[in-house]
């Protein structure tokens, strides 16, 4: 792993493990509501401040805190037009299958490519450091940007192969 | 033009089950493949010996080769897939270019009548090859030394439409004829598995790919030229036009927009596999941080060893046990004076009728209560 992504991982990883200290609230609005506040944002009181960690410009992740819940956005790193397009299939498609996931959020946060929201009964039903490990492990090299890679390499290669066969009919 | 196979399928299946059928029936059928070929199939029961086929295609080609109608030489290539089989009905139907009698008596019987029925399956594919090799041979056949110029209506391009969609361009250069396909594709995904692909075909010596139009196209309809892939070109020199390599020169262009397709879906239903198999990976980490899993975990481990010696019994015998126990304990509850040594003796069940709890569902039943 390059020390770059070591240290922005093991940064983001230390804001999470400080931020994920959720607890019930009950909605200060509505009575006997119990919503996740850093969504709402109804009473500023609730909020903490949202910390935006930077790899580089394409590469980012915005921790967003309240006394409740806790939302993370990310923006993976996009080369060129066809891993856009290769980020943008794969993340959709997640976030199409957010039940199974539990902890992510349909819609990306606008500016991001995916979104996490993470609350107390999350944390109250997973173990907190695994929850945090599956997020880092995520982000990690090994996950979506290496899925991406290997994608990338490999609708490359395809091309080229099926390129050589057609050309092959022609020589 | 978008089909790999040369036979198509539907015409070969109803051919087929005229052919196989032990009485004849009626067949009147129309249909359309790939948005610009069609087909119409005759057969009536009073003339059961002739099958009648009438095809057409999207022709339109302009510059200096004009092939609105069927060559005779076509239709020679067609006579001769089975003589005696087939006879060229003249004039076509109404809105068709050709139209084709098979004789069904005259069809050898066994793996023959196969072979020749999947032959004349493969008649459109013959009708545009054709075309397309005549039109070659006529470029090829022209003085090389001729130099290019536009306004020559000699050399001006020659668009061939056999798709409304997918038009291309034939057009003659020193010592060898240029293929132009301008490529456009409705999915902005498509659009990029393709241009890479265009990428790594523009590498080969004969094959080129560039995102603008080449010069010899210029002056042709803005709307042909505009595309969201660029354009390919393949570069056709006298050695591919020779003898059999025609053939297969002619088939590749014809279907160089159907194997780009294929090739698309292809690779999209790849990344769409492997995204789905990283999904499931993901989903399985996740599930492992869930605290009742380990606490489970925690608990098999320990009562493992208890399970070994408690062994509770199953089933009837179960269901038996617990209402003999349920019985008991009423009774005790209901005794007025709890004598310790006496919990055996039953004279007090004269006084009162204890309700019996049974695993029996014929004993359900409900007593009216006075």
């Amino acid at each position: 792993m390059a020390n770059s992504l070591r240290l922005y991982l093991a940064c983001i990883k230390n804001t999470l493990e400080a931020a994920m200290c959720l607890q019930n609230f009950p909605c200060q609005e509505v009575e006997r509501h119990n919503k996740p506040e850093v969504e709402l944002k109804t009473s500023p009181e609730l909020l903490l401040n949202p910390v935006l960690i930077c790899r580089n410009e394409a590469e980012k992740c915005l921790i967003e805190t309240s006394i409740n819940s806790l939302r993370i956005s990310l923006k993976v790193k996009q080369a060129d037009e066809l891993e856009n397009i290769l980020t943008k299939k794969f993340l959709r498609f997640l976030s199409m299958r957010a039940e199974a996931f539990q902890v992510l959020r349909r819609k990306p946060v606008q500016g991001y490519d995916i979104s996490f929201l993470i609350t107390n009964y999350h944390c109250e039903e997973m173990q907190k450091q695994k929850l945090i490990d599956f997020i880092i492990q995520f982000m990690e090299a090994s996950d979506i940007e290496k899925e991406i890679r290997d994608l990338k390499e490999s609708v490359n290669t395809r091309g080229r192969l099926v390129a050589t066969e057609f050309l092959k009919q022609f020589m | 033009m978008a089909y790999l196979e040369r036979a198509s399928p539907a015409l070969k299946e109803t051919l087929l089950k005229i052919y196989r059928a032990e009485k004849p029936i009626e067949v009147d059928q129309h249909f359309h493949e790939f948005g610009s070929i069609q087909y119409h199939i005759k057969y009536s029961v009073s003339d059961p010996s002739i099958v009648h086929v009438s095809t057409s295609t999207l022709l339109e080609t302009q510059g200096a080769v004009t092939l609105k109608e069927i060559s005779s030489q076509t239709y020679e290539v067609i006579k001769n897939i089975a003589v005696g089989v087939i006879d060229i009905v003249d004039p076509p139907r109404l809105g068709f270019q050709l139209t084709i009698g098979i004789h069904l008596d005259n069809i050898p019987r066994g793996k023959e009548a196969i072979k020749i029925i999947t032959k004349i399956s493969e008649i459109q594919a013959i009708i545009l090859s054709n075309q397309l090799k005549e039109m070659l041979r006529h470029l090829n056949f022209q003085d090389d030394s001729r130099p290019i110029n536009n306004n020559n209506n000699n050399n001006r391009p020659i668009k061939i439409v056999y798709h409304p969609s997918e038009p291309f361009y034939v057009f003659k250069q020193m010592k060898k004829i240029t293929a132009v396909f301008p490529m456009n594709f409705k999915d902005n995904s498509d659009v990029v598995i393709a241009t890479s692909f265009f990428q790594e075909m523009g590498k080969a010596p004969q094959c080129s790919w560039s995102p603008i139009p080449p010069l010899q196209l210029r002056g042709e309809p803005v709307q042909d030229l505009t595309t969201n892939s660029g354009f390919v070109s393949f570069d056709i020199t006298s050695r591919h036009v020779e003898g059999k390599r025609l053939d297969k020169t002619v088939w590749n262009l014809l279907n160089f927009y159907a194997y780009v397709k294929y090739h698309i879906k292809c690779s999209r239903g790849y990344i769409q596999r492997r995204m789905r198999k990283r999904m499931d990976s993901l989903v399985k980490l996740l599930n492992n941080t869930n605290l009742e899993e380990e606490a489970a975990q925690n608990e098999n481990g320990r009562c493992k060893y208890v399970k070994e010696f408690v062994k509770v019994p199953k089933g009837k015998m179960m269901m038996k046990q617990r209402c003999k126990e349920m019985t008991r304990r009423v009774k005790i509850s209901k005794f007025r004076i709890k004598i310790n040594g006496c919990a055996r003796l039953r004279f007090n069940q004269r006084w009162i009728s204890f309700p019996k709890f049974s695993s029996k569902p014929s004993n359900k039943s409900y007593t009216k209560l006075d």
